[in-house]
């Protein structure tokens, strides 16, 4: 029982990283209709951005800060330069796809020339200790990963349900070119999206380190597979989704190894028999909105 | 030759992909049909059988290993040019495809002692039957989501291979090893070859031919296959699923068919790759191999029948001639500038080099109609 209060906690920590990542995700979908497979080396390259600030001496939780800064401004850039101009990806979905798998390439490529291939130490955000509750450890790193998932939650919420900016985005969100025709500075907005997301998964991929022990250029690829489960299971267009989604699969690719001797080497695979499952079954996810089509 | 002269201009007749304006498409359509094959067309075809056939006679043996490595991503290209140029069907995970080619053909030769040849096709039967299976899902699955399972498919598929370490020898690698005649002339285990029969054409070049041989015959059988009737109904598929029903195409049998034909030419050459390499390994089989497939096939141009195999060669150009002359601190250099070409491409020439040329025809002979009309018209 200790035993599996511990694998289940351990589970929710991932699984909160997994929804950070699912947040971005999702804040890009919704917005612009793209499925960002670059999102992971984005984030990959930002936590770079934090581990030189850190570097320097600058203390860690400035230097998140400062990367997600950085991740922000790389998002936005990269919507106007890349994404932006190929057009509507429901038009064309190919191309879309091409320019994100182009930006994989190209981020990827670009932090090992500037980093290099070797593993980085990077320190754990919260510590590596941890504390004793009802006699199962717990590492602060998890109740970390909770915590920030929670600030993130609630900030979205306010800036999504509060603010005139939050109004304007689900506008842009809901119906675009409706959007622009009442003055909504659309372009704008999605560039602002990107850079949300991408500021987003600067956190994941800090967290990311201490679960893999080390930062180098494949950090997120398996996350970001981790993160695609996790909004296919709350629904692609779904910000609660994306949470709920990402702690359910936190938690199944955590418990499933322990009791499913396949699993142990892959926990990547119940990820996949997931994305599979609930695209055949139920496409929309949990929380998604069905997707309708006129003809 | 005269049947490849052929198809650089007939690829013009199959409707205008989507990316291309009706306008354009529309021109290219009766310009190429009220005109016969171009004679520079033909002189172009045969300098570059000429060339092909010289290459490896003139280059040292390792370049035309080099090249013989193209041919086996090449074939690959091409079919999933198939599946994603033709057929509309976005696959990010043809890499694992290739990765199945390469392991049967291997675990046929070490377990069954096959003849190469056996080996090579098994490859493609046992990929045909894998992507049917694939292509089961994908009838409910479309779009960006299907490039998402074909994603997690191909990060999956060299874990697997790990998995499975008792038949696949793991991260350790599977070597291909075939009883042969050693040189003291006692029968040996050695690494796969193919033993070139004749005198005067060393091993290397031997392989080579063959594996042109294959690459030709995979060509023709896919453009063939899109000038059919079949390939006419991948085509309308993609162009508007619920018009090509209308019109009584069976939608589900042409995807699951073009599924499985594209997965068989991937595992051709995937079956290739393993002979030419004489040991494979999970992390010869990464995403990162899918993603070449999607860069020699958009580089090409999507939807155009020799575009992937011309977008394979400049690939091989790029990373196994020009990238290795960079020093090792800029190696990454290669993942960054295939990286920019692809979204470049993407904005600026969605229809790949062949696209290019195509349209910049089409316009030539705007031009020239224009000009003849006019002088038409004074006189």
């Amino acid at each position: 029982m200790k035993d599996f209060l511990q694998i289940l906690i351990v589970g929710i920590g991932d699984g909160s990283v997994y929804a950070m990542l699912g947040l971005g995700l999702v804040v890009i979908f919704r917005s612009t209709g793209v499925l960002n497979f670059a999102q992971g080396e984005i984030a990959m390259f930002s936590t770079f951005v934090v581990w030189t600030i850190h570097d320097l001496g600058v203390p860690m939780w400035l230097a998140v800060i400062g990367g997600m800064a950085g991740g922000f401004i790389i998002g936005a850039i990269i919507h106007e330069v890349a994404v932006r101009p190929v057009g509507d990806p429901h038009q064309k979905p190919l191309a879309v796809v091409i320019v994100t798998i182009g930006l994989f390439l190209g981020v990827n490529g670009a932090a090992q020339l500037i980093w290099g291939t070797v593993d980085r130490r990077f320190d754990p955000l919260f510590g590596s200790g941890s504390v004793n509750v009802a006699g199962v450890p717990i590492a602060w790193q998890k109740i970390g990963a909770m915590v920030v998932l929670g600030a993130i939650a609630f900030l979205f919420f306010v800036v999504f349900q509060k603010t005139k900016l939050g109004l304007a985005m689900r506008a842009v969100a809901s119906n675009s070119e409706s959007a622009g025709l009442v003055g909504i500075p659309v372009p704008r907005l999605l560039m602002l999206g990107w850079g949300f997301a991408a500021a987003v998964g600067t956190v994941a991929g800090v967290f990311t380190t201490s679960v893999l022990g080390g930062l180098g250029p494949n950090l997120m690829q398996l996350t970001l597979i981790f993160g695609f489960a996790a909004i296919t299971l709350g629904g692609f267009d779904s910000l609660v989704g994306a949470i709920v989604g990402g702690l359910i699969v936190g938690v199944l690719t955590s418990t499933l190894p322990r009791y499913v001797e396949q699993f142990e080497k892959m926990p990547l695979a119940p990820a996949f028999i997931l994305i599979l499952l609930v695209l055949l079954i139920r496409p929309q996810g949990l929380f998604g909105k069905k997707d309708v089509t006129r003809v | 030759m005269t049947e490849s002269t052929d198809s650089v201009s007939s690829s013009d007749r199959s409707p205008a992909g989507p990316s291309q304006s009706p306008a354009d498409g529309s021109t290219a359509r009766t310009v190429t049909r009220a005109r016969r094959v171009h004679p520079a067309t033909i002189v172009a075809w045969i300098v570059v059988a000429v060339v092909v056939i010289a290459l490896p006679f003139q280059l040292q043996a390792f370049r035309v290993n080099q090249m013989s490595a193209w041919m086996t991503i090449a074939i690959a290209a091409l079919g999933l040019n198939l599946l994603t140029g033709f057929n509309g069907q976005i696959s990010v995970g043809h890499g694992a495809l290739f990765g199945v080619g390469a392991y049967t053909a291997g675990l046929m030769i070490i377990k069954v002692h096959s003849p190469l040849l056996v080996a090579v096709l098994a490859a493609g039967v046992v990929c045909f039957i894998v992507g049917v299976l694939v292509g089961l899902p994908a009838l409910r699955i479309r779009g960006l989501y299907l490039a998402l399972v074909t994603l997690a498919v191909a990060t999956l598929f060299p874990l697997a291979v790990e998995q499975f370490n008792s038949l696949t020898g793991g991260n350790r690698g599977l070597e291909i090893r075939t009883e042969q005649m050693s040189s003291r002339g006692f029968m040996k285990m050695l690494p796969v070859r193919l033993a070139s029969p004749f005198e005067g054409l060393a091993d290397d070049q031997w392989q080579y031919f063959l594996f042109l041989a294959a690459t030709v015959i995979c060509l023709l059988l896919t453009r063939n296959l899109i000038k059919s009737r079949v390939g006419r109904s991948l085509v309308a598929v993609r162009d508007n699923e619920t018009a090509a029903a209308v019109s009584g195409v069976p939608v589900a049998q042409t995807k699951i068919i073009t599924f499985g034909i594209g997965s068989a030419l991937a595992g051709i050459g995937g079956a290739l790759f393993a002979i030419d390499l004489g040991q494979i390994y999970p992390s010869s089989f990464t995403i990162v191999i899918s993603i070449y497939f999607l860069v020699a096939v958009v580089v090409g141009g999507a939807a155009s029948t020799v575009g992937p195999v011309i977008g394979a060669v400049l690939y091989g150009v790029f990373s196994d001639v020009v990238i290795p002359e960079l020093p090792d601190r800029l190696q990454p250099a290669r993942a960054v500038i295939l990286g920019v070409l692809l979204i470049f491409l993407m904005l600026a020439a969605p229809g790949g080099l062949v696209g290019v040329f195509k349209s910049t025809k089409a316009k030539m002979t705007i031009r020239k109609a224009a000009k003849a009309a006019s002088a038409n018209a004074a006189a």
